[in-house]
């Protein structure tokens, strides 16, 4: 068996499944934590204010938009292009038919692929700086920050130097690190990408109930 | 035999002549097979003498000497361009490419490097000679080190992609072979294609963001003449040293080149002609050459070299000393406009409400 072989067969195999598992059992953990007993009288519906703070919190609110506008568009073109690539960069499509699901959908051309990599990375990079040049944000990011971005980062740079599909080193070091990034995920703050529906949540449910646009 | 049979006869044996004569024509370009033997012999050279059969002024070898040496024919076509078989350029690029460039480029970027390193030896870090204040100077906006910082990042995977691009033939291929030369080439082009445009954008942000207090002005020659960074004490200097400026120059001219050189490098066709493509390769080298060489010494007095300097760019603000020591006159300017704070949280918090305004 070769490393390609073995990264892209049961290395993959494992890493999917601790990422499934691992992130199951951290929202069930969330879910079963519940939450205190709120004895505020109810002046509206709280799951009315958890559902409307899930498309609200998508933009900011007016007092904070310039303080927030960097890494509001710089999380958007991050996250919308790294989306794009997951979903839809063709060896990617070609992968996901192998190895998950026979159904064929979409294939970006190789000038998409390459737009929305430059967005991704921008966007990455952008809110890694924000993190080592804000007194702040450095204050508040530790070694988990740090990691998963540039996790995120290596995953996306060895995918892109590996577009060319002629060498198998190049596509065997990128699905090295996207294993290790899938075996990672649950157990750090990438964990977002599923509990930030939660933090809405609660926070809306939280002013709904008060009858507080959330 | 019928008349109609004798007909088809003659036709046939007509028709049978005629191509044996027709492919003895086209073979020989004469309509007599035997001389074809006789043309073939008369062409073979003897002694370097031209040829018999041959036509024109030009011997048949003057003819392909000329089309080595690059000379241009005549074409019915409008490209005029493709009447050169041979582009005599595309030599003098590829021995540029493969000697100087690489030899002087290395040289250089080495040069640097021991500079730093033996700069580091013997001079060590530039301490602070006085006691911190403990009140802080504002010396970087937030959008100015979000800019600085996102091209930074991006000037290091564009540089280390581009050395290997450039230097790997002669430093990685004689260690780890050609296979390894091989894929990281092709990773590191991959990278440099994908993050070149990106640069070309953050670079003219920065430029344009940095460009005011970059002017060359009164006493930046004579921080030059009083010894500069090799000077015990730091002499005054306003907002950016003269190396300070230089190095903003050296980005503006040289990052222009690169980011102008790498556009006709991603799309050749732009330039319509092999011989742009070659000097933009060219230019795209040595522009690049220079400016990794020069990062060397910004990063190291940056990061390490100058205590305190990485705060300047991290958190935005300077202690009055570091300020007082190292940029005199912005520093007694700063603090005349009052734009001194007590503290690094005060600092914070006005910048915080700058950035609301």
């Amino acid at each position: 068996m070769s490393f390609l072989e073995f990264v892209e067969g049961p290395l993959w195999y494992f890493s999917a499944a601790v990422f499934v598992i691992g992130a199951l059992w951290k929202v069930v953990g969330i879910l079963r934590l519940g939450r205190k007993k709120d004895l505020s009288i109810p002046r509206a519906s709280a799951t009315g204010g958890a559902l409307k703070a899930q498309f609200l919190h998508f933009i900011p609110h007016g007092g904070f938009t310039f303080r927030t506008i960097y890494h509001l568009v710089a999380g958007y073109i991050f996250h919308i292009g790294l989306f794009i690539l997951v979903l839809f960069a063709a060896p990617h499509v070609a992968f996901i038919q192998t190895n998950i699901i026979t159904i064929d959908w979409l294939k970006l051309p190789y000038w998409g692929f390459i737009l929305a990599a430059q967005f991704a990375f921008a966007g990455l990079i952008l809110l890694w700086v924000r993190r080592i040049s804000d007194p702040v944000m450095i204050k508040i990011s530790d070694r988990d920050d740090h990691i998963g971005s540039w996790l995120t980062f290596l995953v996306m740079l060895t995918g892109c130097m590996a577009l060319q599909e002629s060498v198998d080193a190049l596509r065997a070091t990128h699905m090295l690190l996207v294993d290790l990034w899938l075996i990672y995920f649950p157990f750090s703050r990438l964990m977002h990408a599923f509990t930030f529906a939660f933090s809405r949540g609660y926070t809306g449910a939280f002013f709904g109930r008060r009858g507080i646009v959330p | 035999m019928t008349s109609s049979g004798l007909t088809r006869l003659i036709h046939s044996i007509a028709f049978t002549t005629l191509m044996v004569w027709g492919l003895a024509f086209g073979l020989t370009g004469t309509i007599d097979a035997s001389v074809g033997a006789a043309v073939a012999a008369s062409q073979e050279q003897t002694a370097g003498s031209v040829p018999g059969a041959s036509k024109g002024s030009l011997s048949i070898s003057e003819f392909w000497r000329g089309i080595s040496r690059g000379e241009a024919g005549k074409v019915s076509i409008p490209d005029q361009k493709s009447a050169i078989m041979i582009n005599r350029t595309g030599e003098t690029w590829r021995a540029v490419r493969m000697g100087p460039l690489p030899l002087v480029g290395g040289v250089l970027v080495g040069i640097s490097l021991l500079g730093v390193l033996g700069f580091a030896v013997v001079y060590g870090k530039f301490k602070l000679h006085g006691e911190r204040t403990g009140r802080v100077i504002p010396r970087f906006s937030q959008p100015e080190r979000w800019v600085h910082w996102f091209v930074a990042c991006l000037f290091i995977i564009l540089g280390l992609t581009g050395l290997v691009l450039l230097f790997g033939r002669y430093l990685i291929k004689p260690v780890f072979g050609a296979d390894v030369l091989g894929a990281l080439a092709n990773a590191s082009l991959q990278a440099h294609n994908l993050f070149g445009p990106i640069f070309i954008v953050a670079l003219a942000i920065m430029l344009v963001m940095y460009f005011k207090d970059n002017f060359y002005q009164k006493g930046d020659f004579t921080w030059a003449l009083k010894g500069g960074f090799f000077s015990s004490h730091h002499p005054p200097s306003w907002k950016y040293n003269l190396g300070e400026k230089s190095w903003y120059w050296l980005l503006a001219f040289a990052g222009t080149a690169v980011c102008v050189s790498g556009v006709f490098m991603i799309f050749p066709t732009l330039l319509d002609d092999v011989k742009g493509m070659q000097l933009s390769q060219i230019v795209h080298a040595i522009c690049a050459i220079a400016l990794i060489a020069a990062s060397l010494g910004h990063i190291y007095l940056g990061i390490w070299g100058v205590e305190d300097a990485l705060d300047s760019m991290t958190l935005g603000y300077v202690d009055e000393t570091w300020g007082l020591e190292h940029h005199r006159w912005w520093a007694e300017e700063e603090i005349k406009k009052d734009h001194a704070v007590a503290d690094a949280p005060s600092a914070v918090l006005a910048a915080k409400n700058n950035e609301s305004k």
